[in-house]
């Protein structure tokens, strides 16, 4: 038993040595990802962005003097990695903010511990929307901004009555499609069934079945970013389906992985790499220059990613220190010029966004079909203001 | 730590000394404990600080998988479930009810329910006379995918995917919850200490040895492992109700086979059945983890999977044992526990009061009945209809060529759910389809053909453990005194037993092992002994000496024993009747006299007769 | 309804493939393979490769048993072999393996989700219904497999041999079989299986290193519940699998993920031969 201080000494010890820091006085951003599990599909692209706007900010000379620097942590895209990964961004490695795309599962298990901590978030990923936190902002799009647009083009032009909704099992399925519902029934359509499989099951031969037995005019589908779009999409396609196929979690890059599957699939985000902006030409250049090769297809996810850590770039200038109150307070006034236009996160600690329907065509390229200039978040955080 | 190892003991001095021999390492485990968990946040940086809570609470669970699968060799890969039960019970009220001194201890308690549901479950699939180890790894393998999926299936309820999170929950500081996991984690440790080196713990290893005997002496193992099982579900929930109120968030991979598997591997790490290793294990392995995973995750995870290889196949007793080794040798202190250095007490053997003796009252009628026994295989029938009848006071000896069915008969006789049809009546009690435990209950004691015994527990042990379907082991120290009825009493000290009662079983010798076999079945009081073979590979003097025990025994005990035997000449020496079974009936039944001069027999035992042409 | 048949028959093929492996290696070594979820593993990532390399994707089927019989020699000669005499542990050891085998193609694909092309795409008219190609192709492997193994094990010495180990190992040596061979061959045989499971398994699935773990237990509950007979497999996968179908379509497709495990834990405790004749 004398063993144990011993034992933990030689562990302290194997830690220190392993763990010989950076340069002291970077202003680190921790970004918490999915590298592993659902997410693994877009994870790579939101992080190639972070590191392009770290590069801009630091070649344009850093912001206070520092310099800034990212920490990735993979949180497996669920809440048991999240927890892990965001105890040891905040409390091992000490990062000054968070900034990052998250599954909701993830986003949820970590906010507690972002409040522990006390460091400003900026969360980059599309969400079911109302989750309020004091520590937290939001720059990426909520049922109320996505789901109009889709559901309206449904019924207006192709004639579709009768939907099915399918999603993956947790917070962010769940909320998107109870939105959505309740969207569709106040539009006069008809919501056939409701399905949910686990964020992880690949397996959607049953939920198929059913589809198949109702014979819905068009599918509405939210499942987790990446891999249970891709496995449901393909599922879906071999079973022959051929209703009118909706996806609010689905991603261009994911899309063009897929091949002839997505071809045909609507979509409504805030971004897509055919957006005709100067902006967005000078971001996808930027990108190419600086990945080449190594290059993964920016998308919905990415470039909120890229547009917050310059939101939080200008927020530190604005309050002139990394103290988290006075850099929460900057954060609803400052506004980026990104890929998508001007973000300002103003509206309850959500952003009022241009919104995009477009339909994945034959080689995988997101072709717009319309756009929706500056709709509101809507109430999502009234005690947050 | 437990050098008194003295073996004469003041009477008076008695109970305190076993009183102190027992708490001793307890109270120096709680100190060393409380001592390092209450220095912890004062040395430690607020990161490891909030890891090594969180790994506190799952070497408490790991520390269950140790008592199962380490002591009584049941490989679980579900205890996750039973933390996440506890979890989620918390999670599920303080999320919608609400957290309040009211909800705080109902979700204790209601943590604390799902979990003993669960485990008298599992308990009900997976323990039961007759299912093997690998049946019950699999069904507590099941376990954690069923709850994972049952914790998918309850959407908004249970938060599926997403877990439960942004619930209160107590508001306790860091260090709080440090010391609140610590002092749980060594107050858990320090019981469970008591518990294995306790005359209660040897049945737990000897389950692990050799469950079959346990079973033989009366011991329902099937309801041991399940009150064990229920208790670590006890232990798993507690763990993970702290867990959630500390964490704030309850997420499905708490109760899934993955949380469940690696609560093995560092069970297995560390050194099973070491307690100590496994909870040193789980705090090096999980906290190293946190610290490495983020930077080395996948190199990490490789060491780790191959130091587990290597641990399970070059050194299955885990690194503890062998660090403990390795510091023994260079002349340090020893840790307690490693199985091999246990540090053994000889109990004085009393005889036990006649007053206190506890065997199965006489009935009524022949001491044993066996009436219509029958038992096929498939369409192979070893046994057709035997019937005969054995008295108190009569040595029956059971002769027949291989493959007679004699030990079938045995079987048949001492376990139920072996008939395929028929009827054993033990002093007026029917069997029925009674498991060997209850056989045992009602009065049967059987020794079985090689020498059965449980190698790695000490003679004395052996002894008490077949004594304790009458005197109960108790559940945290070591008894000074054993109390054995006369006739195993007998055979202890006539055979030398006696003075080696600290020994290992494994390093007797042949005889010994069969004369303490034969002890330990006396030992359980029965009326009507079965043995198979006593004296096979016996010298002559050994052979002899247990003749004049067993003759001794009927004669002055009244015991009724049936025995199976090849060697016709010490047949004849000790038996007062003989059965001669061939192709499983009986072909004669008779004195010894009628058996050796019967021109039949000799013809069965020299092959010349088919019993088809003679019935 | 004509599609809930199919769903059943192909789930049925699906589970066969999967647990048909298992069930040889515990049929000869009364020993789980753990590490039967990393082959099925190992056979997905041949698929990729395949993909990867632009080949027809049907080549994917002898590579992926080349990979899964070669990681089989591995763990026999780690793990089973020197455990022989502690079941429990070789339990483990495979386990370990498992995970080492996952941790490096982890290094070497990434941690990523990725997906291989499928053999077979589109559909195909049964009895008026659409039903997809692919999944009656399994049905069709799964039956060629099931046809092979009968031949091998009925119609070869080594089957005979192994029939032998099977039924009474101890009997077996004394015969004069090398049953330490047949053990070998029977684990390389059993893992190659379930190289060309993982590879079959892909274009229902995705390609991640834990990919072959959700299929580990409804195999283990399979082979428990049909004891040693490949036949016997065949009602287990039929009967349990329309079960899941079944569950999944009526009540909840989570609820059916657990159909399985849960039914044959409650057969095994009801009747502990499963499904094989006492």
């Amino acid at each position: 038993m004398r063993r144990i201080p011993v034992l933990l000494a030689s562990a302290a010890f194997l830690v220190g040595a392993v763990h010989i820091g950076h340069a002291a006085d970077d202003i680190v951003i921790g970004v918490p990802v999915g590298l592993s599990g659902a997410n693994s599909v877009v994870a790579p692209s939101v992080v190639q962005a972070a590191e392009l706007a770290v590069d801009e900010v630091n070649a344009a000379g850093g912001v206070l003097g520092r310099k800034l620097r990212l920490e990735v942590a993979d949180d497996g895209s669920g809440a048991a990695g999240a927890q892990k990964a965001y105890d040891a961004l905040i409390f091992q490695k000490k990062v000054d903010a968070l900034i990052s795309m998250e599954t909701s599962a993830a986003r949820n298990a970590g906010l507690p511990i972002v409040s522990r901590g006390k460091v400003p978030f900026i969360y980059t990923s599309f969400y079911e929307g109302r989750s309020c936190n004091k520590y937290m902002y939001i720059n990426a799009w909520v049922p109320d901004q996505q789901v109009a647009p889709m559901v309206d083009f449904f019924m207006k032009e192709k004639g579709a009555k009768t939907f099915f909704l399918i999603g993956s099992d947790y917070a962010f399925g769940r909320g998107m499609l109870e939105f959505t519902r309740a969207y569709v029934e106040k539009a006069g359509g008809k919501v056939l069934g409701e399905e949910y499989n686990p964020m992880d099951a690949t397996d959607w031969t049953a939920v198929i079945s059913k589809v198949r037995a109702t014979n819905p005019d068009a599918l509405l589908i939210s499942t987790a970013g990446g891999a249970p779009n891709v496995t449901l999409t393909k599922q879906l396609r071999t079973a022959g389906i051929t209703a009118h196929y909706g996806n609010l979690g689905l991603d261009e890059g994911t899309a063009k992985s897929m091949g002839a599957d997505a071809q045909g699939t609507y979509l409504a985000g805030s971004y897509y790499t055919s957006l005709d902006t100067d902006a967005n030409k000078k971001f996808l250049a930027a990108m190419k220059q600086k990945f080449g090769d190594k290059l993964e297809t920016p998308n919905d996810l990415s470039a909120p990613e890229y547009e917050a850590v310059h939101a939080y770039a200008k927020a530190l200038a604005k309050a002139g220190t990394t103290q988290t109150d006075k850099v929460i307070e900057a954060l609803a006034t400052v506004s980026v010029e990104g890929p998508r236009g001007t973000i300002i996160m103003n509206k309850q600690r959500h952003a009022p966004l241009t919104m995009y329907l477009g339909q994945v065509q034959p080689d995988g390229s997101v072709k717009i079909m319309s756009e929706f200039k500056n709709v509101d978040p809507g109430p999502q955080c009234p005690n947050l203001g | 730590m437990l050098e008194n190892t003295e073996t004469v003991t003041r009477p008076k001095a008695r109970a305190s000394g076993e009183t102190w021999r027992a708490l001793a390492p307890a109270i120096a485990i709680a100190l060393v404990g409380a001592a390092v968990i209450g220095i912890g946040p004062y040395v430690l940086d607020s990161y490891s600080l909030s890891v090594l809570t969180r790994s506190l609470l799952y070497a408490a669970v790991a520390l269950t998988v140790d008592l199962l699968w380490g002591y009584m060799g049941i490989l679980t890969f579900g205890q996750s479930a039973f933390f996440a039960a506890g979890a989620y019970a918390a999670g599920l009220i303080f999320s919608h009810v609400g957290f309040s001194p009211a909800t705080a201890p109902l979700a204790l308690v209601g943590g604390v329910v799902v979990a003993l549901v669960l485990a008298g479950i599992v308990g009900w699939l997976a323990f039961w006379h007759g299912a093997t180890n690998l049946y019950a790894s699999v069904i507590t393998l099941v376990l954690p995918i069923v709850c994972t999926q049952l914790i998918f299936s309850g959407g908004n309820f249970t938060g599926s995917s997403s877990g439960l999170s942004g619930f209160e929950s107590f508001d306790l500081s860091m260090e709080a919850w440090f010391w609140l996991s610590g002092s749980f984690l060594t107050a858990i440790t320090a019981m469970a200490w008591l518990l294995v080196n306790s005359d209660a713990g040897r049945v737990l290893v000897a389950i692990r040895e050799n469950e079959q005997r346990c079973q033989y002496l009366g011991i329902d193992t099937p309801r041991v492992k399940t009150l064990i099982f229920l208790l670590c579900a006890v232990i798993g929930a507690i763990a993970g109700y702290i867990f959630a109120g500390y964490a704030m968030v309850v997420s499905p991979e708490l109760a899934g086979f993955v949380f469940g598997t690696e609560l093995v591997i560092w069970t297995a790490l560390g050194g099973r059945a070491t307690l100590i290793g496994p909870v040193l294990g789980t705090l090096l392995v999980d906290y190293e983890s946190a610290q490495l995973s983020g930077d080395y995750p996948f190199v990490w995870k490789l060491i780790i999977g191959s130091a587990f290889v290597l641990v399970i196949v070059a050194f299955p007793r885990g690194l503890l044992p062998l660090v403990s080794g390795a510091a023994s040798r260079i002349g340090r202190h020893v840790l307690p526990g490693g199985t091999g250095e246990r540090a053994v007490s000889v109990p004085r053997l009393l005889a036990l009061p006649v007053s206190d003796a506890q065997g199965t009252e006489a009935g009524s009628g022949p001491a044993l009945k066996v009436s219509g026994v029958r038992k096929s295989f498939g369409s192979l029938t070893v046994l057709d209809g035997i019937d005969f009848r054995a008295h108190a006071g009569e040595l029956v000896s059971l002769v027949g060529p291989n493959g007679a069915g004699k030990t079938t008969l045995m079987r048949c006789i001492a376990d139920g759910t072996e008939r395929t049809s028929g009827e054993v009546v033990v002093n007026g009690h029917d069997l029925g389809r009674a498991t060997p435990e209850r056989c045992v209950a009602l009065g049967v004691g059987r020794k079985f053909q090689t020498a059965n015994v449980f190698d790695t527990l000490t003679v004395a042990e052996c002894l008490r453990l077949a004594r304790s379907r009458h005197e109960r082991p108790s559940l945290w120290r070591r008894r000074d005194v054993l109390h054995l009825p006369e006739a195993s009493l007998h055979v202890v000290r006539v055979t030398g037993l006696a003075s080696r009662l600290g020994e290992e079983a494994r390093l007797l010798s042949h005889g010994l092992k069969q004369a303490l076999e034969l002890a330990m079945v006396l030992a359980l009081e029965p009326r009507v002994v079965l043995l198979d073979e006593p004296t096979a590979g016996l010298t002559k003097a050994e052979r002899t000496q247990i003749g004049s025990i067993l003759t001794d025994i009927v004669r002055t005990r009244g015991l009724c024993v049936l025995l199976v035997e090849h060697d016709l000449g010490f047949v004849r020496e000790i038996s007062s009747r003989v059965i001669v079974l061939h192709q499983g009936r009986i072909l004669l039944d008779g004195s010894v006299d009628d058996v050796v001069s019967s021109e039949l027999v000799a013809s069965v035992y020299t092959g010349a007769v088919n019993l088809e042409h003679t019935a | 309804m004509v599609a809930q048949f199919l769903d059943i028959i192909t789930t049925a093929a699906f589970l066969y493939v999967v647990s048909s492996g298992l069930l040889l290696v515990f049929g000869v070594m009364k020993i789980i393979n753990f590490a039967h979820g990393a082959m099925l593993t190992l056979g997905g990532y041949a698929a990729l490769l395949c993909t990867k390399a632009g080949l027809n994707p049907w080549l994917g089927l002898p590579l992926a048993a080349l990979i899964g019989g070669l990681a089989g020699i591995l763990v026999e000669r780690l793990a089973v072999r020197p455990l022989y005499a502690r079941p429990l542990d070789a339990i483990l050891a495979t386990w370990g393996l498992g995970i080492v085998i996952g941790q490096l193609i982890t290094l070497y694909f990434g941690r990523g989700v990725q997906f291989a092309e499928a053999p077979l795409t589109g559909t195909v008219n049964v009895l008026g219904e659409s039903y997809s190609i692919y999944r009656l192709s399994v049905v069709a492997v799964a039956a060629a497999l099931g046809g092979v193994l009968t031949l091998i094990l009925r119609g070869t010495r080594l089957g005979l041999e192994t029939r032998a180990v099977i039924m009474n190992e101890d009997l077996a040596r004394g015969l004069g079989i090398n049953s330490r061979l047949v053990r070998f061959l029977t684990f390389t045989l059993g893992s190659a299986l379930a190289g060309i499971a993982g590879m079959l398994i892909t274009p229902i699935s995705s390609i991640d290193p834990n990919m072959g773990v959700p299929w580990l237990v409804n195999a283990f509950m399979l082979v428990l519940v049909s004891g040693h007979s490949l036949t016997t497999l065949v009602v287990s996968c039929l009967v349990l699998g329309g079960a899941q179908v079944l569950v999944s379509a009526y009540v909840n497709p989570i609820l059916g993920g657990l159909t399985i495990a849960v039914l044959a834990a409650i057969i095994l405790r009801i009747r502990p031969e499963g499904f094989a004749r006492a």
